[in-house]
């Protein structure tokens, strides 16, 4: 099996908000320790209903690792929920 | 009965996702693409494989392979858990591409569907609207996408037309390269044709496609498979629609493998009881009734047991579902590693027929109608039994297979 972690750490992200099928990109994320994670590419975005909230799943990369960010488009937070490492 | 091939121009096309889970996590994680993947319902090495990525397949890996031989096959093997809501997301953008094209759009499973072009009047190539479909999966969901494209007279061909070339294939099967497709393949190619069907065709000679498409109709019906299945086989290899039909919902069912072999009766009782909600849960939201409910165990030593109960009034609600199987499964006997339940003679939700009991069926309605409204809102499982407190961390939503009826 290979090397997966779960969590639901805070971050800060900083993103752009534009047109087209996927308005919403995240582009650099902080983590709570400090560290600075630039995002390449986003593999994949989908939404999450929660009761009356909408959860956007972003499912990206920087290339070195897999994370998941979760925006939460009520309270207006990111959370990182998942990084997986595994590949090489 | 037609013994000619169906010459017209095809106007059905079948889309298919390549390994659709596989391919999925792969765009959605891109460090996954390029490897070997196999996607699996829980993270152990005794757990069956659901799909595996074209990498893996390249290596031997076969679906329904457990992950640990799968493993002794393809070095590196990445097993990554199921996330069936990220599945159901692409299966919605799927079904909105194709519904694009033509307002006769079947979706056939989570990764498939079937677009029939013959109510339009402007048409454009086949061809072309292929190639479009793939681009825009590509641009919609991601560039990791890949799918098949088969285009034929009815949706067998269509459907065999887009297993011809995989991954990322478009074939057309027409009347005139009927032939010489078929000439391709093997019997167990067909949809539907798996072993048991092929050994009733190889019963009467019958060994290859070529040989199926020139056998006699009276043969395959009165010989081979001794029912209108025959007629209908020698019309669907000529390119004739007999598949245009939808089947009713017979059953509704549940099954789970135990987590572990030192589980007390409660515990299994609890599973049974999660799986009770699960099944209630699938059959109100077809609007649906039962009147019989199925259980089943199967032991560790590979007995199989198994017990049923008819009602005389429908039911539908969690409590009746759960108290009938409570009762049933008083007989199992010990060292179960797996549990199945199904409610079956299932009818519409009508709620025509009047009752001696009426206000408290009114009542009972009532309530399981408010527990479902909270549960569709915020989310499965939201309310639920005090005794399957726990069981929702062993027993989790799985991929469904075959029907789009709960997606």
């Amino acid at each position: 099996m290979n090397d997966e972690l779960y969590m639901n750490e805070r971050i800060d992200v900083i993103a752009t908000f534009g047109e087209g099928l996927n308005p919403c990109r995240p582009l650099r994320f902080r983590r709570s320790n400090g560290r600075e994670v630039t995002v390449s590419e986003i593999g994949l975005r989908h939404p999450s209903v929660q009761g009356k909230r909408t959860l956007h799943m972003f499912d990206v990369t920087d290339g070195a690792a897999d994370y998941r960010l979760e925006f939460d488009s009520e309270r207006l937070t990111w959370h990182l929920t998942f990084e997986g490492d595994h590949y090489a | 009965m037609r013994d000619e091939y169906n010459a017209e121009t095809p106007l059905v096309m079948h889309v298919d996702l390549n390994s659709a889970f596989a391919t999925i996590e792969q765009q959605a994680r891109p460090l996954l693409r390029g490897y070997p993947v196999a996607v699996i319902n829980r993270r152990t090495e005794h757990t069956a494989i659901v799909t595996a990525s074209y990498e893996a397949k390249a290596m031997g890996v076969k679906v329904g392979m457990k992950f640990r031989e799968a493993a002794l096959l393809a070095p590196g093997l990445i097993g990554v858990e199921s996330d069936p809501v990220k599945y159901r997301f692409v299966y919605k953008k799927l079904m909105a591409i194709l519904n694009d094209y033509s307002p006769v759009t079947v979706m056939k499973s989570i990764d498939e569907g079937v677009i029939d072009f013959h109510c339009l009047v402007d048409r454009r190539p086949m061809t072309e609207i292929g190639y479009e479909i793939k681009q825009r999966l590509k641009d919609e969901v991601g560039q990791a996408m890949r799918c098949n494209v088969g285009i034929g007279t009815n949706r067998f061909l269509a459907k065999t037309a887009a297993g011809l070339h995989k991954p990322d294939g478009l074939d057309e099967i027409n009347h005139m390269n009927l032939r010489a497709t078929l000439a391709t393949l093997k019997l167990t190619d067909l949809t539907g044709i798996a072993e048991h069907n092929q050994a009733r065709l190889n019963g009467v000679g019958i060994d290859t496609p070529l040989q199926f498409l020139d056998s006699d109709p009276v043969t395959l019906q009165k010989i081979v498979f001794k029912s209108i299945v025959g007629q209908q086989w020698h019309q669907r290899l000529r390119g004739y629609e007999v598949d245009d039909r939808t089947s009713d919902m017979k059953r509704v069912g549940r099954q789970y493998v135990l987590e572990g072999r030192d589980l007390t009766r409660q515990q299994i009782m609890q599973r049974l009881h999660h799986l009770c909600e699960s099944v209630g849960s699938r059959l109100r939201s077809q609007h649906k009734v039962a009147r019989g409910v199925y259980i089943y165990a199967k032991t560790a030593d590979r007995q199989y047991w198994h017990a049923s109960r008819m009602c005389q009034l429908p039911f539908y609600s969690n409590a009746t579902i759960y108290g009938l199987a409570e009762q049933l499964f008083y007989q199992a006997p010990g060292d179960i590693r797996e549990i199945g339940i199904h409610c079956y003679e299932l009818s519409d939700d009508n709620d025509s027929q009047l009752s001696l009991f009426g206000d408290v069926l009114a009542r009972e309605h009532q309530l399981v109608e408010a527990l479902d409204t909270i549960n569709r809102r915020y989310g499965d499982r939201t309310l639920h039994s005090a005794d399957t407190l726990q069981t929702g961390n062993f027993i989790k939503q799985k991929i469904p297979f075959g029907s789009t009826r709960y997606l």
